[in-house]
């Protein structure tokens, strides 16, 4: 029973990375009902871009974040404008942008796979090495402050969504484009600013993460999986759904490693299961939307 | 029919004017050939995204090793349950997911291919584990010792049945029915068309067929391991189809053979950076010409 | 008749080219998983061959290497090797992952080709294939193991676990240090694999830590993986020794895994203080401005042990070769003081199974030496 209250805060802390990167799906699908597969990859610069800031050049933490993910925004911001905007404009269908990301993730890995060696490169934690006892639950540092931050996107992002005016029209794009255009509201600004911000959530989940599993040109892809998962279990109707998906994700991952009595070589599977099952059963998730 | 013979007959011959290497190269160009035409009557004609496909190939080529070295079936047995275990699995994956739409549908094939790999890498005595299996060679079929050039004969006799069948099917009724579902669901249910039934036969057909290309890889280097059915290939395999014209067998075809051989080719050209300058290809293909390569020539004949 | 002259011409041209160098293909890895040691290794070769050549070459022929990338991917690198040997290589060094290797060796196999790998460890490369024209001079996964062991044997151990990572090689090595513990009749209380691309490692060390190990087998050979790994361990509070695979030996540790290695004692080939080494790495340091890791040395050794079987067959005959390699006595920059490359017996795993060193991490630096061999 300690070994679960143990796990617990690390296992939370995971869950909040997936969380982060399926509200970097949601972000983008919303409004423009792209699935953006290239998430893992964003999450993969953010914490290269930790490497190279708070690293290489040592710069205090809090500066360093802001810059690499400043530098996310522009990234996300030129790959819906050079990648997705000439498709949406040609009237391509839906499926050629997902395509087309697909392939940007084989330019943002290789991208980086040219200019870094290939060993993992390691990224600081943000507190330190530290552990924080709370009664019977503890965790380091990183995992509460993973959590912390984690909780801050979400509500910020819940916030603009529902209560300011500007997250209204993304609501009002997401449900319908037409109307939407026809009201005012600036499609392409609109387009641009999600895959901005999917890009600054993802590399946020990325440079998070990053303390403990160092940076490398291979972490893209996993992410990406288990972020997609944490939103098919939380659903896509709500903010909080890839925040629950993640937690979900992540406490059935490493309770199935830690207490099922099957060899962890085939608890790897687990997630993929998970997945499946969702797919199948349940593929708008746990939370319902809001009509 | 005749166009048939002598497709085959031009194809098989090629390889005896071929090095070792050539042949091999080629080789594994026809396997890639025969897996895109299947995927792209999956993808392109019955619209279902799925990344199942490589491990089809894979469970077809790993079944037949199985079934031939380790239960010492007789050949023909051996083919002939390799290719029920394949028919098998695509309805077992097929029938659920009749109700999963578009890229939901990609997603629990992408998991099923993973899953795929872990079983692998998990089998232990029985599929090799992460090392594979290999030191087997193809057994006497009717008394034919079939090495080398004539082994590549096998396989062009391969990709022109496969494409055969899948152009009849296309033609017919049911590639009808599977281009109207790819379309429109409601209008082709509401035209009688059972739009259930459909998906399910085109993607246990599509999977047997990717299944029997594996039965015959398995023999052309005599090893398979895990990581040569891994995902990074279904995602090729897409790109193909994508790259060469999804919807045209001629798209495939050509799709694969350039996907196939770019690395060969950018390899001495850039060599670290081949793999980013194929990404970019891949992207700046799909930005300019979303209905592939095929289409442009279509564009360009028209004028 | 003219054709005839054109083929007679075109013959008579490659055998001129085939006079002046001798060929020996590489296939490494530069884009896919094996990048990391595969890209250090392919340097060494090259390091090596420019140095021979400098000298004057072998038998008074250039080297010139032919060197393919097979992105980590079995099948194409099956196809480079069949184009290697048409392109005339009379040897081919083997450096990407395992199963490449494996898969390679079936074409080497049929066209008496005689192959290398200086750098993969898995045991089943020598076994799974009865192949005579293949050599290993990798660092076996038993060999790890019984080194190890003997390094442990100290300390009296009954109870021991075991954890590794998920990927090809991670498992070939896992499944030697579980038959070698088995073997000193070491009971293994707790088996773990930790999957690559997970965010941590602390289910499987709370199973590990209530099982009550005397010590821990870090069997895995990925970095990230096994960096994760360390972290729990520090997290949980475990004191129990460590003892890793030879993937502890990369020099990335000293930067990637700070403050979470000081202890840890693995298996290593290299030993610094060996006057090989010293040489070796002075003269990298002089040729390239950059230091060289261990890495280097597998493929450096590789390449020499080519150049002397050449020297010692007399020609560029395959066939002559394979005798030579196969009753080569050879010693490198790799392995502890004094050890030999040797293949006895028609055994075609080469790296002697006393060659190995193990050495413990002093602070975040790679340090001594504290024991050799098997004894």
């Amino acid at each position: 029973m300690q070994d679960f209250f143990e796990l617990a805060v690390g296992a939370a802390a995971s869950g909040c990375v997936y969380g982060l990167i399926g509200l970097a799906y949601l972000l983008v699908l919303r409004p423009t009902g792209i699935i953006n597969f290239a998430v893992g990859e964003w999450a993969m610069l953010g914490a290269f871009g930790g490497f190279v800031l708070l690293t290489k050049y040592d710069w205090p933490y809090a500066l360093g974040v802001a810059l690499a993910l400043a530098f996310m925004f522009l990234v996300g911001w030129a790959t819906e404008r050079v990648v997705v905007r000439p498709l949406a404009e040609k009237g391509a269908p839906l499926l050629a942008p997902i395509l087309a990301l697909l392939g940007m993730v084989v330019v943002y890995r290789e991208s980086i796979s040219a200019i870094f060696p290939p060993d993992p490169m390691p990224v600081p934690y943000a507190l330190g090495m530290g552990r924080l006892e709370l009664g019977p639950v503890g965790g380091t540092y990183q995992s509460f402050f993973t959590i912390g931050v984690t909780l801050v996107v979400f509500v910020a992002t819940w916030l603009f969504f529902e209560r300011t005016v500007a997250g209204k029209a993304f609501e009002a794009v997401a449900l319908h484009r037409r109307a939407a255009a026809l009201m005012g509201i600036n499609l392409s600004r609109v387009m641009a600013l999600s895959f901005g911000a999917g890009a600054v959530v993802a590399g946020l989940g990325g440079l998070l993460v990053a303390p403990n599993t160092s940076a490398h040109y291979l972490m893209g892809v996993p992410l990406a999986i288990q972020g997609f998962t944490a939103l098919v279990i939380g659903g896509v109707g709500r903010v909080a759904g890839p925040l629950l998906g993640g937690l979900l994700l992540a406490l059935a991952e490493q309770l199935t490693v830690r207490y099922a009595p099957i060899p962890s070589g085939y608890a790897q599977g687990m997630p993929l299961v998970l997945l499946m099952v969702f797919l199948l059963l349940r593929p708008t998730g746990l939370l319902r939307a809001r009509s | 029919m005749i166009k048939g013979a002598t497709a085959f007959i031009v194809l098989a011959g090629a390889a005896f004017f071929m090095g070792d290497y050539h042949n091999d190269v080629y080789r594994k160009l026809l396997l890639w050939i025969t897996l895109a035409l299947g995927y792209n009557f999956l993808f392109g004609i019955c619209g279902q995204v799925a990344f199942s496909h490589f491990a089809f190939y894979g469970i077809g080529a790993y079944s037949i090793v199985i079934f031939l070295f380790q239960l010492h079936l007789p050949f023909p047995l051996a083919v002939l349950c390799g290719i029920a275990l394949c028919v098998l699995f695509a309805l077992a994956v097929a029938i659920p997911s009749t109700r999963l739409e578009g890229f939901y549908l990609a997603l629990a094939t992408l998991a099923l291919g993973q899953l795929f790999i872990v079983v692998l890498n998990e089998g232990g005595a029985v599929t090799g584990g992460t090392g594979g299996i290999a030191n087997y060679r193809l057994p006497e079929i009717f008394g034919l010792r079939l090495r080398g050039a004539w082994y590549t004969g096998v396989i062009a006799l391969l990709v022109v049945a496969t494409y055969a069948v899948l152009v009849r099917l296309d033609r017919s009724w049911f590639g009808r029915a599977c281009r109207a579902v790819r379309d429109n669901p409601e209008a082709a249910a509401a035209m009688g068309v059972n739009v259930a039934r459909t998906k399910v036969i085109a993607f246990t057909l599509t999977s047997a067929l990717a299944g029997v290309a594996g039965m015959v890889y398995a023999f052309v280097d005599n090893t398979v391991n895990p990581p040569i059915f891994g995902i990074d290939n279904a995602f090729l395999l897409l790109f193909m189809v994508i790259v060469g014209g999804a919807g045209r067998h001629a798209g495939a075809v050509i799709g694969a053979t350039l996907l196939f051989l770019l690395p060969f080719w950018l390899s001495p050209l850039v060599g670290h950076h081949q793999a980013l300058v194929f990404g970019v290809l891949v992207v700046l293909a799909i930005l300019l010409q979303p209905a592939g390569l095929v289409g442009l020539y279509d564009r360009l004949v028209k004028r | 008749m003219k054709l005839v002259a054109m083929l007679a011409a075109a013959l008579l041209a490659s055998a001129a080219q085939a006079q002046d160098t001798i060929r020996i293909g590489v296939i490494t890895d530069r884009v896919g998983v094996s990048k990391p040691y595969a890209e250090p290794a392919t340097e060494g070769i090259v390091f090596g061959a420019n140095e021979l050549n400098k000298k004057g070459g072998v038998l008074g022929r250039r080297i010139e290497l032919l060197i393919e990338d097979d992105q980590s991917k079995p099948d194409v690198s099956a196809a480079l090797a069949r184009k290697l040997i048409d392109q005339g290589a009379v040897f081919i060094l083997s450096v990407s992952l395992s199963p490449a290797t494996q898969q390679q060796q079936t074409v080497t196999m049929e066209a008496k080709t005689p192959q290398m790998t200086p750098m993969n460890s898995a045991d089943y490369l020598t076994t799974q294939l009865d192949n005579p024209y293949f050599w290993q001079t990798g660092p076996l996964g038993s060999v790890q193991i019984a080194t190890l062991l003997a390094h442990a044997k100290t300390r009296n151990l009954k109870r021991v676990a075991l954890i590794t990572d998920n990927s090809e090689l991670g498992q070939a090595i896992a499944k030697a240090f579980r038959a070698g513990l088995e073997k000193s009749g070491i009971q293994i209380v707790d088996d773990e694999v930790v999957a690559n691309g997970s965010t941590t490692a602390t289910p499987q060390m709370q199973k590990i830590r209530g099982a009550n190990p005397e010590a821990l087998f870090v069997a895995g050979v990925v970095t990230a993986t096994n960096v994760l790994i360390f972290k729990s361990y520090r997290e949980l509070g475990l004191k129990f020794p460590i003892h890793a695979s030879y993937n502890l030996s990369v020099p990335i540790y000293m930067t990637a895994a700070k403050g979470l290695v000081d202890g840890i004692t693995f298996v290593d080939a290299y030993d610094p203080d060996k006057p090989e080494v010293k040489a070796f790495e002075a003269a990298y340091r002089k040729e390239t401005g950059r230091e060289p890791a261990n890495l280097h040395g597998y493929g450096y050794d590789g390449i020499m042990l080519v150049a002397a079987a050449i020297k010692s067959a007399g020609s560029a005959d395959k066939e002559k070769i394979r005798a030579a390699m196969q009753s080569i006595s050879y010693s490198g920059v790799m392995g502890a003081k004094g050890m030999k490359y040797a293949f006895p017996a028609g055994k075609r795993a080469g790296f002697d199974p006393n060659g190995m060193v193990v050495r413990v991490y002093e602070g975040d630096r790679q340090g001594r030496v504290v024991y050799v061999g098997q004894k």
